[in-house]
């Protein structure tokens, strides 16, 4: 995989643009304001144009918080591994998700990369407007 | 090869101190060649291993080429949304807005934008929109003599086209349609349809391209090789633009997966940009 990275970057680089989507994630979520959260995963809903999860989360007062996560499409999830059971086999299990901030000001409502599931395996469930995988971000 | 995510943690110092102190999960990350930067390698992710072409197009029994396949943007013959590459760009010239029409479009602010976009309120794309927008979703074509099928994954969106070349109904008979009134023919191993009577609610692709009454579209698809499909789309529309445009040669692939169903049930954008709008407007008072 690391010599693929090698090999075509030089070569595509210069003619990309990001792909396009339903719409745009940097209008719409923060991606100087992302973070991880850990908490329980309580909701699966799997709709388009977006899915969501929720967490439960203990803030630093002790009380428990619903944390919102819009997803990719089911189409995009499907293909890439997150179907609907796999996202439910881990409902009332401890997640890490990563998230970027809404910039409307809704708190706890967040846009995911990834989540980190239960048996460790690191899912890819949106955009990567952090670089995390994307080759030359 | 697999190394723990707190050594991302490190490199980036992106993920919270708490995160950092948990029993890391596994995750594993390799340096780029630009940056070193380290990327995740995470389920989903899409190598971009490039289809050969495959030998030559298939043809149906009058001869023309055949170009009925589930068709993938970009040379991989899969799904592009998490490609490990962004997409690779079409190169066209810049299109060719009346003054009054650039800056209709540089006017909106990004979330204006957003708002109007078909795609982002989940409204009927069109032609070329099934084409143009949502490119990070597969086209089925479905080929017959005389008969072009195009199934786009995004929205469940569809048309069927007639490709002997007949007539656009008479003036009096047309009605403005999100596909427009369409036809088509093949010159060559080429098949242009072409599409008139718009409804103007339509983009022409995800830039904020509004369009008249007159727009006419012409799209030509041709299947050089059996795995490689090649879209280009012409556009007049003299009370938008200058001139007549046409984009260039845009690249899919043929997949092996089947269309998977997507409606459009529960869009939370809309809701969630009008708040955004209401923000920045008090911000800007």
């Amino acid at each position: 995989m690391k010599s693929l990275f090698g090999l075509v970057v030089g070569v595509l680089l210069a003619g990309a643009v990001p792909a396009t989507a339903h719409h745009s994630f940097s209008t719409e979520f923060d991606s100087a304001k992302c973070s991880d959260t850990i908490g329980v995963l309580t909701t699966v809903d799997y709709q388009n144009p977006h899915a969501y999860v929720f967490l439960d989360v203990t803030n630093a007062r002790g009380a428990t918080e619903e944390v919102t996560f819009q997803l990719s499409s089911t189409t995009n999830l499907q293909r890439g591994g997150a179907d609907r059971p796999t996202l439910m086999r881990n409902v009332g299990e401890t997640v890490t998700v990563r998230g970027c901030a809404a910039r409307n000001g809704e708190p706890n409502r967040f846009a995911a990369s990834y989540i980190i599931l239960s048996d460790g395996v690191v899912q890819r469930v949106g955009q990567d407007v952090e670089g995390f995988f994307t080759v030359g971000r | 090869m697999k190394t723990c995510i707190g050594v991302m943690v490190a490199i980036t110092g992106l993920l919270p101190a708490v995160a950092a102190a948990q029993e890391p999960p596994v995750a594993a990350v390799a340096a780029t060649a630009r940056e070193g930067r380290p990327l995740i390698e995470a389920r989903g992710n899409v190598e971009q291993i490039e289809l050969p072409p495959g030998g030559p197009p298939p043809r149906m029994v009058d001869g023309h080429v055949n170009l009925s396949g589930v068709w993938f943007a970009g040379r991989t013959g899969r799904a592009n949304a998490w490609s490990i590459l962004p997409r690779e760009r079409v190169q066209s010239d810049p299109v060719p807005f009346q003054p009054w029409a650039r800056a209709r479009i540089d006017a909106m602010s990004q979330v204006e934008r957003q708002l109007a976009s078909p795609s982002v309120s989940c409204a009927p794309v069109g032609t070329p929109g099934m084409f143009t927008m949502n490119h990070g979703y597969p086209s089925q074509i479905v080929m017959q003599s005389g008969l072009f099928v195009h199934l786009a994954e995004a929205d469940n969106s569809w048309r069927v086209v007639h490709t002997d070349g007949r007539p656009h109904k008479p003036a009096e008979e047309l009605a403005p349609l999100f596909n427009g009134d369409q036809t088509a023919h093949w010159e060559g191993d080429t098949l242009l349809i072409d599409s008139i009577s718009f409804d103007e609610r339509t983009w022409v692709n995800g830039s904020g391209w509004f369009h008249s009454d007159e727009l006419h579209v012409i799209e030509r698809l041709r299947r050089p090789s059996m795995n490689y499909l090649e879209y280009q789309y012409s556009v007049e529309d003299p009370k938008v633009l200058t001139k007549p445009w046409t984009s260039g040669w845009d690249i899919y692939t043929l997949g092996s997966e089947d269309l998977i169903e997507n409606f459009c049930t529960n869009n939370e954008n809309i809701e969630q940009l009008r708040k955004l709008s209401e923000i920045q407007a008090g911000d800007a008072q």
